[in-house]
């Protein structure tokens, strides 16, 4: 009834092909976008902002750019946090050494670096796969947190070793460090996110992104038909590092505004990872779902409790929080192993067919 | 339905409720009782809790005014302790950020929230100077003063005599752990003695061989560490099992915990650990804890804890915030006091060897006094050594050297400002 596709003829190719062939998705996506840049924005407070409609968007990005990889291209990597900290520390340096550069400039250009970081540890993918892949991903992930560490140059030569956001300023407006308001940030963050996504999903409709999936399903069978996998993995890993080293950057400047070198250790790469799988491998929506059972969900239960006035031990909390997440991504992962994004399909086909199913 | 809406409305009244019990002096604790470091958590924890519930059921409070005293779990992260801060800070008139990491990422946003942040005894130790810092506290005493006094105490308060000898600095390789190190390295470049700074990773906190290894081989004079929940039960045990003398090996004051020491027993007798709070067992505020708190079973401290190091300088904490909080009361002839008069109030603390008697606290804290320029108030300390079974003071009263710190206080906290301009600074004249 309300997804009911009678009536909606395509009379072209175009229109067949066109990104959203049924109407209600368009009016679905317009409705989160309304949502996300007016809605929100009006009703929610600094905590809100803060502690769960950035940092979502934050790691939606991240675990987007780990999908192009391991969802489209089909490259595990377990080395997400530290291309994120690559770019946070990238963006860092550029910030202080060129204090007149825009911010977004930065954050943008600081994804280069990652990007190139990236495409020296996917070398090895031309030679190992699957596990063993995740294996020397995770020698980029032990090699670069150590290298934040002990390289004292990429945090100023800071005592704590950690990196702070200074008052940065742009068209008048201070957009990131402590003197910033939480709208501005979310809006810039939104924005790129936005735009990031709009070109990831162009990306992997498009040839580039055949070539991927191609690459992903069986790659001898890729290289058959003319695909160059050296091209291919690496333009991946490319991509991919970008998206997540701009995440990186967006994260730490404009969300958190200090980050010491451990906070891109292991279990960020997980936690990232965790999102993709559950929202769904090889999925541009999925990130998003996933991340808001992974990010946002445990800060409402941490803080569900004191809101409705029940008196619990803030440790029990903490552990009911972790037992309840757990439970819910095996609750998911059971009924469908493909992510919240493949659930949504198949909610999705049903109501297409409600109320009369054949 | 009829269901949905009663449910409903029990909802919106227990929220209302929920508001509504928030009264009072809030003075919320970002803890950590879960995580890598939540053994060492939970008597400190336990240790501010008690004291507040303590002059909640004995004088109704500070000044009449019942404290408000709600901890969020951080677990130590520094994600979820800016989660907590920003749940925190509504009411809040006080922020206890309880890392180095945390404080590191709440310091430049108390300048805009206007709430004080107090770090006893951690956190940046250039907050020491109020003037750059105006809303945070780390009173009594900053990292760069207990490495000081640690320098103080093994060379017999002449730095000279350390002139050629060797003093390996174990630490956590955490912002925590290398706090200290601008400090010692100035001190080792000015008296000639040689610095090693060996760091753990916090992914090798319980196996530290290849530490002690290198230890071992070079054969340092004195070993000072700066670790923190596993790290130290990990380094003690290699300490004993590589044989390194115990009376060579010193800590900073969290590196003193009892459950650490008691699973070593004799074996890490000598072992001594600085410490701002000395424990005293038969101090009048101890029976007023037994009697209000933990006998009505109030408490979530066990029985042996209560004599713990780290429960004891839990209440330490906890009663120089409500002295803060009386300071500021007193001055401004209010109960309900706000965050910028608690800023105040914590600058203006003068803790007399008589106010400590009559808080019933008497040696469990050396008498200090915060200023405008000196919100660190450098107290001073006590060397407590292990003698097998329980802690023991094994020194007289210690002082930093505040000549060598000021300087290297001041330039770091100018640094601080310039690096993060626009940086208000006040006049402290």
């Amino acid at each position: 009834m309300f997804y009911n596709t009678a009536g909606q003829f395509k009379t072209s190719y175009t229109k067949d092909q066109s990104l959203f062939p049924v109407k209600q998705d368009a009016i679905l996506l317009g409705v989160v976008l309304l949502c996300a840049w007016i809605i929100f924005p009006m009703t929610a407070s600094e905590f809100t902002f803060k502690t769960m409609l950035m940092p979502v968007l934050c790691y939606s990005l991240a675990a987007l750019g780990l999908n192009v990889l391991t969802g489209f291209a089909g490259q595990l990597s377990l080395g997400t946090a530290a291309f994120m900290g690559v770019g946070a520390f990238a963006c860092y340096k550029l910030i202080t050494i060129f204090p007149e550069m825009n911010i977004i400039v930065a954050i943008l250009l600081s994804g280069v670096f990652s990007s190139a970081v990236g495409v020296a540890f996917g070398l090895p993918s031309l030679r190992i796969k699957g596990f063993y892949l995740a294996i020397a991903t995770l020698a980029a992930q032990f090699f670069l947190v150590w290298l934040f560490e002990k390289w004292h140059w990429l945090s100023n030569h800071n005592p704590s070793g950690a990196i702070e956001v200074p008052n940065i300023d742009m068209f008048g407006i201070t957009v990131a460090g402590p003197n910033a308001a939480p709208v501005t940030q979310y809006y810039l963050i939104l924005a790129i996110v936005t735009l990031i996504t709009i070109v990831t999903i162009n990306l992997t409709r498009g040839n580039q992104g055949r070539i991927w999936k191609a690459t992903r399903d069986m790659d001898i069978a890729a290289e058959l038909i003319g695909i160059n996998l050296l091209k291919s993995k690496l333009t991946a890993f490319a991509v991919s590092s970008y998206i997540v080293g701009v995440a990186g950057a967006l994260f730490v400047f404009l969300n958190l505004g200090a980050a010491e070198p451990n906070f891109f250790d292991i279990p960020l790469s997980f936690k990232i990872l965790f999102i993709a799988i559950i929202g769904g491998l090889g999925s541009v929506m999925g990130n998003f779902m996933g991340a808001i059972l992974i990010v946002a969900l445990p800060v409402v239960i941490k803080f569900l409790p004191d809101a409705i006035g029940l008196e619990i031990n803030p440790a029990t909390v903490e552990h009911l929080n972790i037992m309840t997440v757990g439970a819910l991504i095996i609750f998911f992962l059971i009924i469908e192993p493909h992510g919240l994004a493949r659930l949504w399909q198949l909610i999705r086909e049903k109501l297409i067919i409600w109320p009369f199913p054949h | 339905m009829k269901k949905l809406t009663s449910f409903a409305a029990a909802a919106v009244m227990a929220i209302t409720a929920g508001a509504a019990s928030a009264e009072g002096l809030s003075t919320p604790n970002l803890s950590y009782r879960t995580g890598p470091f939540a053994a060492t958590g939970i008597p400190l924890m336990n240790g501010q809790r008690d004291y507040m519930l303590m002059l909640n059921a004995r004088d109704g409070g500070i000044g009449g005014v019942p404290v408000d005293f709600s901890e969020c779990e951080t677990g130590y992260s520094t994600e979820k302790g800016v989660e907590c801060y920003e749940a925190t800070k509504g009411d809040a008139i006080v922020t206890q950020p309880w890392s180095t990491g945390i404080t590191l990422q709440v310091l430049p946003k108390t300048n805009v929230d206007e709430i004080p942040i107090l770090a006893p005894g951690y956190g940046f130790s250039p907050m020491a100077d109020g003037s750059v810092f105006n809303w945070a506290f780390n009173m009594p005493g900053s990292y760069w003063d207990a490495a000081s006094m640690i320098l103080n105490e093994i060379s017999g308060n002449d730095l000279s005599t350390l002139s050629g000898q060797k003093i390996a600095f174990l630490h956590l390789d955490h912002p925590f752990g290398k706090e200290p190190l601008p400090f010692l390295e100035n001190m080792a470049e000015e008296h000639g003695f040689e610095l090693l700074p060996i760091p753990v990773g916090l992914k090798e906190m319980q196996n530290q061989s290849a530490q002690w290894l290198q230890i071992r081989r070079e054969r340092p004079d004195y070993v000072v560490m700066w670790g923190w929940g596993a790290m130290n039960a990990g380094a003690l045990t290699e300490a004993v099992k590589t044989r390194y003398p115990m009376d060579q090996f010193l800590g900073v004051w969290w590196s003193g915990h009892d459950g650490d020491m008691e699973a070593l027993g004799e074996a890490g007798t000598g072992y001594r650990s600085i410490s701002y709070s000395a424990p005293q067992p038969d101090a009048q505020v101890m029976a007023d804890i037994r009697e209000y708190v933990f006998d009505k079973g109030d408490s979530l401290a066990t029985e042996s804890e209560l004599d713990w190091v780290f429960y004891q300088r839990g209440l330490v904490i906890s009663a120089m915030l409500a002295e803060g909080i009386k300071t500021a009361q007193d001055h401004f002839g209010e109960g309900e006091i706000t965050a910028s008069q608690l800023r105040w109030g914590l600058e203006n603390i003068n803790l007399t060897d008589e106010r400590l008697a009559e808080m019933g606290m008497t040696g469990m804290v050396a008498p200090f006094s915060t200023s405008c320029s000196n919100h660190t108030g450098h107290a001073g300390g006590w060397m407590l050594q292990w003698n097998g079974s329980e802690w023991e003071v094994a020194s007289d009263h210690l002082m930093p050297d505040s000549e060598a710190i000021r300087p290297l206080e001041v330039a770091a906290a100018a640094e601080y400002a310039e690096a993060n301009a626009p940086w208000p600074i006040a006049d402290c004249e």
